[in-house]
């Protein structure tokens, strides 16, 4: 049993004081906006928990699927990097609509509307959980790792949708600031460098979430595996116990089965 | 500002409970596995795979769950 990497806890770290510094600046060093007032301080903290859970998290989701599927990469650990990064996902893909939501009311004067953008945002939390769904059904390792694999595919197909909704339909929501066809973001000042920050500090929690997630989804896998072998070791000595009731000869030499390796025969015992 | 309090509490607080889950979950799961790896190497009291009991504490098992 290994501990988390040293490397984990630095990155803990630094996602604690850096979200820690997002929020001080945020809240209470940059100016008001022209036009939203203090309503725009949800910029330093929406557009970066959306940047996690469409782009980092569904995107790495996405790439460790397909490199499970494809044959030369196939390997246990990208089905687990995939799982892991869905459930952060998840997470800050809800995150994403309330503050979505919260940012919506009193900048459109309603919690929610069918509009293209929050619509397909929802259908991607709701594709994502399907995914989570399917990682609980009963399966051979290998079977639900190529499931969810494809799943998690089908699901990704949402996320340029996401992405360009804003430009393929007539939205509510604005436009790309800072991700734009131009690559310019279109704010300035103290406010950019916030902004900024803000998306460093929540990119730096995401690598620490799916690296702790990732090692509770190994630990979960081994203590399967080694609670599968102790229930065979004691099935296979519950059947060397009754075979000589039964049978009346009994298998003497304990060469029985798989269970022998899990029992240690008492020394002296006439071998 | 209480739309925007309410955005950064919400989202904060998700996000704290979330994380101390996982530390929950992680430290919870690496226990585990140490009881199921002593399990692995504790023979099952009183049995042999030869199927020969064992007298009581000639097994090695109670000295493992004693100190657990």
């Amino acid at each position: 049993m290994t501990a988390q990497p040293r490397w984990v806890r630095i990155v803990g770290a630094l996602a604690v004081v850096s979200s820690a510094a997002t929020v001080w600046l945020a809240l209470w060093v940059t100016p008001p906006d022209k036009v939203q007032g203090n309503l725009v301080r949800l910029v330093y903290l929406h557009p970066p928990i959306a940047w996690v859970a469409i782009y980092l998290a569904f995107g790495l989701a996405a790439l460790s699927s397909l490199l499970y599927l494809w044959r030369r990469t196939r390997s246990l650990f990208w089905d687990r990097v995939a799982a892991a990064a869905v459930e952060v996902g998840v997470v800050f893909n809800a995150l994403t609509l309330v503050t979505g939501s919260i940012w919506g009311r009193p900048s459109w004067g309603v919690w929610w509307t069918w509009d293209a953008r929050l619509t397909s945002t929802a259908l991607l939390l709701i594709l994502f959980l399907g995914y989570m769904a399917l990682r609980r059904v009963p399966a051979d390792p290998e079977i639900r790792a190529r499931r969810c694999a494809v799943a998690a595919l089908v699901a990704f197909v949402d996320v340029p949708i996401v992405h360009f909704s804003v430009v393929w339909w007539q939205t509510l929501h604005q436009g790309a600031t800072v991700l734009n066809a131009n690559l310019s973001p279109t704010i300035h000042g103290s406010m950019a460098w916030t902004l900024l920050l803000g998306f460093i500090a929540f990119t730096l929690m995401f690598v620490w979430m799916v690296a702790v997630r990732y090692r509770v989804e190994v630990l979960s896998d081994r203590i399967g595996d080694e609670e599968l072998e102790v229930s065979l070791a004691e099935r296979w000595a519950e059947g060397d116990q009754a075979e000589p009731v039964a049978a009346g000869t009994g298998n003497g030499n304990g060469t029985s089965g798989p269970g022998q390796p899990f029992v240690a025969e008492p020394s002296g015992s006439g071998r | 500002m209480r739309y925007v309090d309410a955005g950064y509490i919400i989202a904060l607080s998700v996000l704290f409970v979330y994380a101390l889950s996982l530390i929950v979950r992680r430290r919870r799961g690496e226990r585990a596995l140490l009881v199921a790896e002593r399990d692995l190497e504790a023979p099952v009291p009183g049995v042999t795979v030869s199927g020969v009991p064992v007298p009581e504490g000639a097994s090695g098992a109670d000295e493992q769950l004693g100190s657990r």
